[in-house]
């Protein structure tokens, strides 16, 4: 099942929807095989977001949260939807959501008054819209084309935004530049990929 | 009809999950509220899908999945205790809570809401969430009262559940998201014929030490207004 996932070379990678039918096959009818085909993809792709330039986490705490988020994928497959999104996209709510909880747990505030979970403020669910989906695997290899091409500057900051998880004014402070700036580089970078999504 | 949103950087924030807790409180209630956000969101996902994608790890070595990491992993899956079904965790009854979005529901205190008067027209209640950098609370104005002139010295942002109220800048309706910075002083008024109920995330006082230890920080002096 799992033999030709090892090819680096991205133009013979399986198509975003070999992914999504994967993902449900492994809601529907708990498949390791396809789990261990999904892991095998993701599991590094996981790791190097959360491990994004050096800015992000250590190597233990990295892996632990790989694991996490695999385990997440494992137990949610059952509510994952492909015709809402794609299984990278739902893989990268998880993913973000296993670092917005890990942060949690270690910043010094009590966590156990706080009567919301991570889940509760972050639904993976929660931007699911069917009807932008229709051409969803175009739109993906669209997108994903079109950040490749985005100003180095554009596209460093929307990686502090999402890889790094800093807010704006922590960029612009480590950037050495104004939050204006910061704030402008990231919406120019968005603009130019909603456009694409847009046109779908 | 809604008509003030979070403003895109506020959102991606959010859907990056480097917002703060307190201030994603209030665009989650947003969220619940405005399908058009839910559209934008569901694009800025998708960037992070994208940034996914391209995220090879660094150096190749550490790339490989050893086989031994799927079976860790299908063990540490089989030695989970049973998935406890999630009981819905609802707080105390609003006299009219039906449409308060989820996110506020679980907000509510499990017996009562501790109402504390103002003023004369304007109730509050404050809301525990775990968390200190924001206060989070609900406001309560009578129909037609004019709130007096604040400012509150930090971030703030309203999300209106109930009713309307307008200010010297417009007529804010359910669902509207407003934020304002420290300084800008505004006196709402609530509509004549409703009560108006707010969601209010508010940059808590202690923090204004934070905010001054950042004035002597070189960088903020380029910062436009
Ligand atoms: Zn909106």
């Amino acid at each position: 099942m799992n033999t030709q996932m090892q090819d680096a070379s991205p133009n013979s990678n399986p198509s975003p929807k070999h992914w999504s039918d994967l993902l449900e096959k492994v809601g529907r009818s708990q498949d390791e095989d396809a789990f261990a085909a999904l892991h095998t993809h993701f599991s590094p792709l996981i790791r190097g977001f959360l491990q994004a330039h050096g800015g992000g986490m250590a190597l233990e705490t990295s892996e632990e949260l790989v694991q996490e988020v695999m385990v997440k994928v494992w137990l949610k497959a059952h509510s994952y939807d492909s015709s809402k999104a794609a299984a990278s996209t739902w893989i990268f709510t998880l993913t973000r959501n296993a670092r917005i909880d890990f942060l949690r747990k270690h910043a010094r505030q009590d966590a156990q008054t706080d009567p919301l979970t991570t889940e509760d403020i972050w639904d993976e669910d929660d931007g699911s819209q069917p009807y932008i989906y229709l051409h969803q695997s175009r739109t993906e290899k669209q997108v994903a084309h079109l950040l490749k091409t985005l100003p180095s500057e554009q596209r460093q900051c929307l990686q502090k935004v999402y890889m790094e998880g800093k807010s704006h004014t922590e960029i612009a402070s480590e950037l050495e530049l104004p939050l204006g700036t910061v704030k402008s580089r990231v919406r120019l970078g968005l603009k130019r990929l909603q456009a694409t999504i847009d046109v779908n | 009809m809604i008509t003030f949103h979070p403003d895109e950087n506020l959102l991606a924030e959010y859907a990056a999950g480097s917002l703060d807790w307190g201030l994603s409180i209030s665009v989650k209630a947003h969220l619940a509220m405005c399908p058009q956000c839910r559209r934008q969101l569901s694009k800025l996902n998708m960037v992070g899908a994208a940034l996914l994608n391209e995220s090879a790890p660094a150096s190749s070595d550490m790339s490989a999945n050893t086989p031994s990491d799927f079976d860790s992993l299908m063990q540490k899956i089989r030695s989970l205790p049973k998935q406890e079904s999630k009981g819905v965790t609802e707080g105390a009854k609003l006299e009219d809570n039906s449409e308060l979005p989820e996110i506020v529901r679980k907000l509510l205190p499990k017996e009562r809401i501790k109402w504390r008067r103002v003023s004369p027209s304007l109730r509050e209640a404050q809301l525990t969430t775990g968390q200190d950098k924001y206060e989070v609370c609900l406001h309560k104005i009578s129909r037609g009262a004019k709130v007096a002139e604040h400012d509150h010295g930090g971030r703030e942002v309203t999300v209106i559940l109930q009713g309307s109220f307008s200010d010297e800048d417009g007529t804010y309706n359910v669902g509207d998201f407003m934020m304002r910075e420290p300084g800008q002083k505004h006196r709402p008024t609530a509509a004549q014929n409703q009560d108006c109920l707010c969601l209010s995330v508010v940059e808590a006082p202690v923090r204004l030490t934070g905010v001054l230890g950042k004035l002597i920080n070189p960088f903020l002096s380029f910062q436009p207004g």
